[in-house]
């Protein structure tokens, strides 16, 4: 039995936060200067009461719709979120509840942001080829902005909420269709990246107090930090490495992938990085324009959007990369189905 | 990299005009010294040099002559 990407479907809020919205509350930033600086022209913001379950189930409906299966195939959810309806019960949990899946499905949340989906499909195959299950249901869910201060334009032009539902099916046979995966974890970068209280360690989060940084962002520690020149520096390191090791661990060239599916961070970051690991830009893929960085959601809309503009097509191979916040960094080969 | 034109690298991550940054300014005088110059000024290091600045460093220096200094060995 081998784990395949069976189909993906994605789901966006209906708020849209556009940057002629945004260029109207940061004065001192016009619509083409953020669209230049971030390649974002549009994000999608959760309602008050919509939720990462919510959105999640959104993609997931859209995935039985479109007949990939029923929700009687599924027979364990791995939800990948780090804003859940609640600290507990489990978001999946009630997921299955929602979707009317099977009573007899395992179900659990792990939490990880842009390098979730990679993390995702790794825990996803384990449980298909180790025959625990056969039609695994994998959604990413974010909402981000419930995070983020209204007044904090450093990632209030980047980030945008979202549901992306992916079914990992085991097929009889010998031929890998996912893998392999190489992994990388380095917590010295949690300060970095991070919404300090609301947790157990620091758990009363109040939006009061709100403090001006050096570029003129308002946020408390309730909210969404990000310090993005340590992010680049990271993503500098970490990401042709992992590249690199990937190809070593496959045997592959650079020009034995067809497409590079990188997390959707921003297009200043991707085009740098693709420039150093000298991909041409056919290979690459950019998707970002129309719902900005969807933190875990990213990958699985950007392999959706590449097979609708036939850019993945069955027996092509991606190799997607995610990275972020932890720090955590993943990376995995896809065979398209 | 001649220092003169490291000047004018600067010029245009800060979308000034070229000629307008001397060496001797506060990065604080600079219209434009910002995170997005700091990251903006780090891609250029990196692809240059294949270095990658420290935001840390950067962040501890004041003028454009610590960052000619920081960038020491590149910078004739």
């Amino acid at each position: 039995m081998k784990a395949t990407v069976a189909a993906i479907e994605y789901h966006f809020p209906e708020r849209c936060l556009t940057n002629a919205q945004l260029a109207a509350e940061f004065p001192e930033w016009s619509v083409e200067k953020i669209e230049e600086k971030t390649g974002i022209a549009e994000r999608w913001i959760a309602a008050e009461d919509e939720c990462s379950s919510d959105l999640g189930i959104a993609a997931a409906r859209k995935l039985f719709d479109s007949g990939a299966c029923r929700p009687a195939d599924i027979d364990y959810i791995l939800f990948c979120t780090q804003s859940p309806d609640h600290f507990l019960p489990t978001t999946a949990c009630m997921m299955q509840e929602r979707l009317g899946i099977s009573t007899s499905a395992g179900a659990l949340d792990f939490n990880l942001g842009c390098s979730g989906y990679v993390y995702g499909l790794g825990l996803a195959k384990a449980l298909v080829e180790t025959r625990q299950a056969t039609n695994v249901l994998l959604v990413t869910a974010e909402t981000y902005s419930k995070f983020i201060h209204p007044k904090d334009k450093s990632v209030r032009t980047l980030f945008g909420d979202a549901g992306a539902a992916t079914l990992v099916r085991g097929v009889a046979g010998n031929d890998e269709f996912i893998g392999p995966f190489v992994y990388g974890t380095d917590g010295a970068g949690a300060r970095n990246l991070i919404v300090p209280t609301g947790g157990m360690r620091r758990r009363v989060a109040t939006g009061e107090g709100a403090t001006m940084d050096s570029d003129g962002n308002l946020r408390s520690e309730a909210n969404l930090y990000m310090n993005g020149a340590e992010i680049f520096a990271f993503t500098l390191q970490a990401v042709p490495k992992v590249v690199r090791e990937l190809l070593a661990a496959a045997g592959k060239r650079l020009d034995d992938i067809d497409l590079y599916v990188f997390h959707q961070a921003n297009q200043y970051m991707l085009e740098h990085l693709r420039k150093k690991l000298k991909i041409p830009p056919e290979r690459f893929f950019v998707g970002m324009r129309h719902c900005g960085n969807t933190v875990s959601c990213t990958i699985p809309i950007a392999l959706k959007q590449a097979v609708e503009e036939g850019r993945m097509q069955p027996g092509r191979l991606a190799m997607a990369v995610g990275f972020g916040v932890g720090y955590s960094w993943g990376a995995t080969l896809i065979r398209w189905v | 990299m001649q220092k003169t034109e490291f000047l004018l690298s600067l010029d245009e991550l800060l979308e000034l005009e070229p000629g307008t940054v001397k060496g001797s300014e506060t990065l604080e005088s600079l219209e434009g010294w910002n995170s997005l110059a700091i990251i903006s000024l780090m891609a250029l290091m990196d692809e240059r040099f294949g270095v990658t600045l420290q935001p840390r460093r950067i962040a501890a220096c004041t003028t454009v002559a610590d960052l000619v200094a920081l960038l020491d060995d590149k910078i004739a």
